[in-house]
């Protein structure tokens, strides 16, 4: 799809050719679909201060008491984080940890609630997060706790998972742990009945971030 | 004769699970979902055949080049910081395995869904030296904590109700009987979780391993193949050669038919791309990485032309749940770490001639053929398979009923070759046949044609009214 210029596109100067954001929203609305498909839940395609608010509301919906949280791909977690605790969540900040602090990291972030991070990609086929994971991003974030929050700018759902493998390339993938995350943990080895939540988390909220503030 | 054939004991445990009725409405509801499942699945992905069709390419072409991908594998998990370890034989990865787990000084290991760790019988080598290893996945944990092997490649407690796998976490944890799923799983995410947290080495199978980046990827649904490769401090991924494909780029046409053929989803859960064990800083993954690639027989069948296919295998699992034999016998009746139709390939190329009976449990009816993702023809493999055996050095011991056919079966071929003799023998046997017949059939034969009846109805032999003029019989 080509960056085709709206006519009134010189107006606003944040705005995005037309034919390019209904590419995006069809490629958002499909993601939506699929992820629901396998028992997620689609919280929407939101502004930052939007999904900040409703990252707050979510929390205490869900009765949690402890949130955690990493660095973000673009997105500012800071603003979340302080949002965060000024409505008394507690908030577990994961940063780069040396070797004696391992094990309490683990725990905390283990005890969360929530766990939230964004995404470096979504698959709208199938309904998938790409989650790369480094030192101030840990895969922890998207395993330990209960519930997983996932955050991930509209200009990075892509059609299908070749094309989020060639967006990284060999180095991107080699360069830390990559997990594809699609829906919540599950399992079907008791008579091939679905159950949610067997090791990972039980449930999964993805919101969708328009990259502008109105 | 060096090994011992257990062809005998195959004819036993199927003649006992044919009669288990319990287990073939386990197994016949299971892989009927199944059926369902995928059949959604792939109407509803209309390039499911392109890439089929690539995936097969890519792994033919990866085991015609399998020497070459493997050094570049190796260096690049070594430039990654792996520690790689080639095993010949299961001995050998076992013992590297244990040896590495006495001296990290491990006590608990954890272990993610792994066939090929099965087939070293990695469980045992560990439990004697004293290290406790347990099961992660959920159906590989109740099936160990029955003292049992998994039956299905997919789904381990296959062969087991909920009410059975209840009663089980009852006698062995004193909880409350419960019988649903939901809560049985509760109680072993609550167990595994305290597990995982304490573990210190962990091992996991592998399903592809890319040579270009030096990445292992492991596909699943629970999410414990997540904590048995990022909780421990040392982690091992066990692989067979053949696990290995070339770029990065290829990895995308697998992972979408893996899933849709394994269990009807269009992607698993989980799928990690592990490159290296954890970074300086990092929260998670192991500080030691050790990937033991293991050949286990798999290099044998390389160098056969017509078996060399079964190596694209990606263990989907498909081909057990369209067989019409493993859905009348399940997973234990085979004796073999790798049951159904692909398993009758691998176990007696991986576990030697003792498995050789296993390519003879087969109806060759095409079932596995036609929904294999990769498009492995089994049952000209199974037939092969068949002909070696017969042909090669060591032929089966069989049952002496079967035994005896087989005599019979050589000497009417011999008999064969001289029509008037047959022709005659058929009149005379049309002629004393007549009035033992009912309907035209036979329910009962003399002699050592009884064994044919026992089974089944024989129609009774009818001279023809008009024999046809024996043809000539070729020069030479």
């Amino acid at each position: 799809m080509g960056a085709r210029s709206h006519p009134h596109a010189a107006a606003a100067s944040a705005a995005i050719p037309v034919a390019e954001s209904a590419h995006r929203a069809a490629l958002a609305s499909e993601f939506a679909r699929e992820l629901e498909e396998v028992g997620g839940v689609f919280l929407g395609i939101l502004t930052p201060s939007e999904v900040t608010n409703r990252i707050v509301s979510l929390a205490g919906e869900i009765g949690a008491k402890s949130v955690a949280f990493g660095k973000g791909v673009v997105t500012d977690m800071d603003a979340i984080g302080e949002a965060l605790e000024r409505a008394d969540f507690r908030i577990v900040r994961t940063v780069p940890v040396a070797d004696t602090e391992r094990g309490a990291m683990r725990e905390r972030v283990a005890n969360a609630e929530l766990g939230i991070a964004e995404a470096d990609f979504a698959i709208a086929s199938t309904g998938t997060l790409a989650v790369v994971s480094n030192g101030d991003r840990p895969s922890a974030l998207t395993l330990l706790p209960p519930a997983t929050l996932a955050i991930v700018q509209i200009d990075r759902v892509k059609a299908n998972l070749a094309a989020v493998l060639a967006e990284l390339g060999p180095d991107g993938v080699a360069a830390n742990r990559l997990t594809l995350i699609t829906g919540p943990s599950r399992t079907a080895d008791i008579e091939k009945r679905i159950v949610l939540g067997v090791h990972g988390p039980k449930s999964i909220y993805v919101a969708v971030v328009w990259p502008r503030d109105d | 004769m060096a090994e011992i054939p257990k062809a005998r004991d195959f004819f036993e445990s199927s003649r006992a699970a044919v009669g288990d009725h319990e287990l073939r409405r386990k197994l016949e509801s299971a892989s009927a979902r199944h059926l369902d499942h995928f059949a959604k699945v792939k109407a509803e992905f209309p390039a499911y055949d392109d890439e089929r069709d690539a995936a097969c390419r890519i792994k033919t072409g990866a085991i015609a080049h399998l020497d070459e991908l493997l050094i570049e594998l190796t260096s690049k998990l070594e430039a990654r910081g792996c520690k790689v370890f080639f095993a010949e034989d299961a001995a050998a990865a076992r013992d590297y395995i244990v040896e590495l787990a006495r001296a990290k000084g491990a006590k608990n290991a954890v272990k993610g869904k792994s066939m090929t760790t099965e087939e070293i019988e990695l469980n045992g080598a560990l439990a004697r030296a004293g290290i406790d290893a347990v099961e992660t996945d959920l159906g590989e944990y109740i099936v160990q904590l029955r003292g049992e092997r998994p039956s299905h490649i997919i789904t381990p407690a296959i062969h087991l109700s909920k009410e059975e796998i209840g009663q089980l976490f009852t006698d062995q944890f004193g909880v409350e009987y419960t019988a649903e799923p939901e809560e049985i799983t509760a109680e072993a995410r609550s167990r595994l979780r305290a597990i995982f947290l304490a573990a210190d080495f962990g091992v996991t199978g592998v399903n592809f391993a890319i040579a270009e980046t030096g990445t292992i990827v492991i596909v699943e649904n629970e999410g414990n193949g997540r904590l048995s490769s990022t909780m421990p401090e040392t982690f091992v991924a066990l692989m067979g050669i053949e696990k290995v494909i070339p770029r990065l780029e290829d990895l995308s046409h697998f992972l979408e038919i893996l899933a849709r053929t394994a269990t009807g989803q269009k992607i698993t859960s989980y799928t990690s791309l592990i490159t290296g064990p954890r970074r300086e800083g990092e929260l998670d993954g192991p500080g030691e990485m050790h990937v033991v690639i293991i050949d286990n027989g798999r290099s044998s069948m390389i160098a056969d032309p017509v078996l060399r296919e079964a190596l694209n295998c990606i263990r989907c699992g498909a081909c057990l749940n369209v067989c019409p034999i493993y859905r009348r016998i399940g997973g234990h009746a085979y004796r073999s770490v790798y049951p159904g139709p692909i398993g009758s390939i691998v176990s007696p190329n991986l576990f030697g001639a003792g498995a050789g009976y296993l390519p003879f449990a087969s109806t060759l009816c095409g079932a596995c053929k036609d929904i294999c993702p990769v498009k492995i023809d089994i049952p000209r493999i199974l037939l092969h398979l068949r002909w070696k055996e017969s042909a090669g050095e060591h032929p089966l011991r069989w049952p002496r009923a079967i035994e005896r056919a087989r005599r019979g079966a050589r000497r009417f071929a011999r008999m064969a070759r001289y029509p008037r003799t047959v022709r005659a023998l058929g009149k005379f046997a049309a002629m004393w046949l007549k009035p033992l017949a009912h309907n035209g059939y036979l329910r009962r034969m003399p002699g050592p044609f009884g064994n044919w009846t026992k089974y089944r109805d024989f129609p009774r032999p009818r001279p023809r009214r008009r024999p046809a003029p024996a043809p000539e019989r070729p020069a030479g």
